[in-house]
């Protein structure tokens, strides 16, 4: 087959058609980037897709926090963290030294009350929420490099952890079903709302990926009947419009997902991404169970490749993708992000392996 | 005359209003607190924790059950220093340095608390001056957890820190494993946060 773009490619695999080879995909902490700058390996400016020729790259274009106008404001800072209060009322804290996850110390939406009175009223589609240049430019910057494009961000569940908490958000799942629902159908109607408006205005990207972290080590966050009672009805809305117009949709998982993702798949997925190795996720379990009816994405352990121990990585991707690139549609990625403890070549070598056994015969 | 029975289910079922009714209407009859702690609130969690394990209960309701069971002990605590009642154990508890998350490490919180021990958490992003304190007010167990691999390490160093002490060190976390945990020579692993309680269990040497 004669080469195909990451554009071309990425379509054909995410409806399990023939390709050259296994197209590529990699998300890296931000100061693992800064970290190669600084060792003057990695180009400073240039962007990891354009350096490592990945096939994929995305443009997060909506801002769904309840005040879209508020910026991060510093509250306290020490030697290590800054603490922020962010446009959602919640207080978090970031480290200054590495990129991860803030821990999230306060929330000013705790009730239904609150929720009715400081933020469904305020989360409407206004076009200040859409960032139109940026998702111009990274479109226009994909067409150039025959690159798929993906409008990236969150769904439901990850758009109301962050205003309410996780342990108060869990817990209105069992007490408070009608909130939740509440808040899940306000959030998908604002998205699939903020989507007409941009794609009326900029045109369609290629596809969407959907960040929607709903597990931890060894399980979910809830039970698969809750997940469909509550969650599942707006996973299948926002993706039947994503479908509507033609558009597959990859979806982001942290954490052990397993047990959800029979009704992730009815909900419609294209494409399962991340697969955490450490959380439980394995890779040929889920293909052998669902590799028929979605691609895949990752779900090689990246721990080899932070270790920089290079017959780790080659045993993981030997062990792996001769079997799940079978039926097409499997993508090269490790199993989350690529931590700044790894070393560039490691990386390097975990990509090169990897395409060199990920490629079909000519 | 209390029904245990039924103040075990309001606290699995997490019904909070029915669990304070219940311990209230107790206190008034004066009954055993010892008897309510042991034979009502105690075991309910112990099963709400062993269901979490089954995977015939998740984190929601696990949550809606502490969230009763500490309704519960709120009612008690001013009675349980009077009542003379022993603690079974102290228990340290935090997120290492370098590590702000916390959502495994207040579910391990909680389901200690709820099986009957005192716990001091520590929160996230502790060192080891953080758990020398805790071990000051009488903690014998630290418990440390991780959810990255860049933070995983320090553990090590709470280890070594601890080593020749009578402290117990016991780890867990998204990238930590018992082959970890055999490595650095920590006092116990566990899966998830049942599991955390079970092995405390066992350093305590009592039955789960």
């Amino acid at each position: 087959m004669t080469e195909l773009t990451g554009k071309e490619r990425v379509a054909r695999q995410l409806k399990h058609q023939p390709v050259d080879r296994i197209a590529v995909m990699e998300q890296f902490w931000s100061h693992t980037i800064s970290h190669w700058v600084e060792q003057g390996v990695f180009p400073a400016g240039e962007s990891p897709e354009d350096h490592f020729h990945l096939d994929i790259a995305m443009n997060w274009s909506f801002n769904l926090k309840i005040n879209p106008d508020m910026q991060d404001r510093l509250v306290a800072e020490d030697e290590d963290t800054k603490t922020f209060l962010d446009g959602n009322g919640a207080t978090m804290r970031r480290y200054k030294g590495h990129d991860t996850t803030p821990e999230h110390l306060g929330y000013s939406i705790n009730t239904c009350e609150d929720w009715k009175e400081k933020a469904k009223p305020f989360l409407t589609p206004e076009r200040k929420r859409i960032a139109f240049e940026s998702y111009r430019r990274e479109k226009r910057h994909c067409e150039e490099k025959g690159r798929f494009f993906c409008w990236a961000g969150v769904n439901v569940f990850e758009s109301i952890h962050p205003i309410c908490g996780h342990e108060n958000f869990l817990m209105a799942m069992a007490l408070d079903p009608d909130w939740v629902r509440d808040m899940v159908d306000t959030y998908a109607d604002l998205w699939i709302h903020l989507m007409e408006i941009l794609i009326a205005e900029e045109g369609k990207p290629d596809g969407i990926w959907f960040f929607e972290d709903m597990g931890f080590k060894g399980r979910p966050f809830m039970s698969p009947e809750m997940y469909r009672e509550l969650i599942q009805p707006a996973h299948s809305r926002t993706i039947a419009f994503a479908h509507s117009l033609g558009l597959p949709v990859l979806m982001h998982s942290c954490g052990f997902v397993e047990p959800l993702l029979p009704g992730m798949v009815e909900a419609g997925i294209d494409c399962l991404q991340a697969m955490e190795v450490k959380a439980g996720m394995d890779l040929l379990r889920i293909y052998q169970n669902f590799g028929d009816r979605i691609a895949l994405m990752g779900g090689l352990d990246v721990r080899p490749i932070t270790k920089n121990d290079r017959p780790g990585i080659l045993r993981e991707l030997e062990s792996k993708v001769p079997i799940v690139m079978k039926k097409n549609g499997f993508l090269l990625h490790s199993d989350h992000s690529i931590p700044e403890s790894t070393d560039y070549d490691s990386y390097r070598y975990f990509l090169e392996n990897g395409l060199r056994i990920g490629t079909y015969p000519s | 005359m209390t029904d245990f029975e039924a103040l075990r289910t309001a606290i699995i079922k997490g019904k909070r209003n029915d669990v304070t009714a219940i311990v209230q209407a107790a206190l008034e009859e004066k009954e055993d607190i010892n008897r309510l702690l042991d034979e009502g609130m105690i075991p309910a969690m112990r099963e709400i924790g062993d269901k979490f394990s089954r995977n015939e209960a998740y984190v929601p309701e696990l949550l809606i059950a502490a969230r009763a069971m500490q309704t519960g002990l709120a009612l008690l605590e001013p009675l349980i220093a009077a009542s003379g009642r022993k603690s079974i154990g102290k228990i340290a508890i935090g997120t290492v340095k370098g590590d702000l998350h916390d959502i495994g490490k207040n579910l391990v919180a909680i389901m200690l608390k709820g099986a009957g021990y005192d716990v001091i958490d520590l929160g996230v992003n502790c060192d080891t001056a953080k758990y020398d304190s805790a071990v000051k007010q009488g903690a014998d167990i630290v418990a440390c957890s991780s959810l990255l691999t860049t933070t995983m390490p320090y553990m090590r160093e709470v280890v070594e820190h601890f080593k020749g002490t009578h402290v117990k060190v016991i780890i867990g976390g998204a990238p930590v494993t018992q082959a970890f945990a055999d490595e650095i020579g920590a006092d116990g692993y566990s899966e998830d946060a049942n599991g955390a309680v079970k092995l405390v269990d066992s350093l305590y040497h009592r039955a789960s």
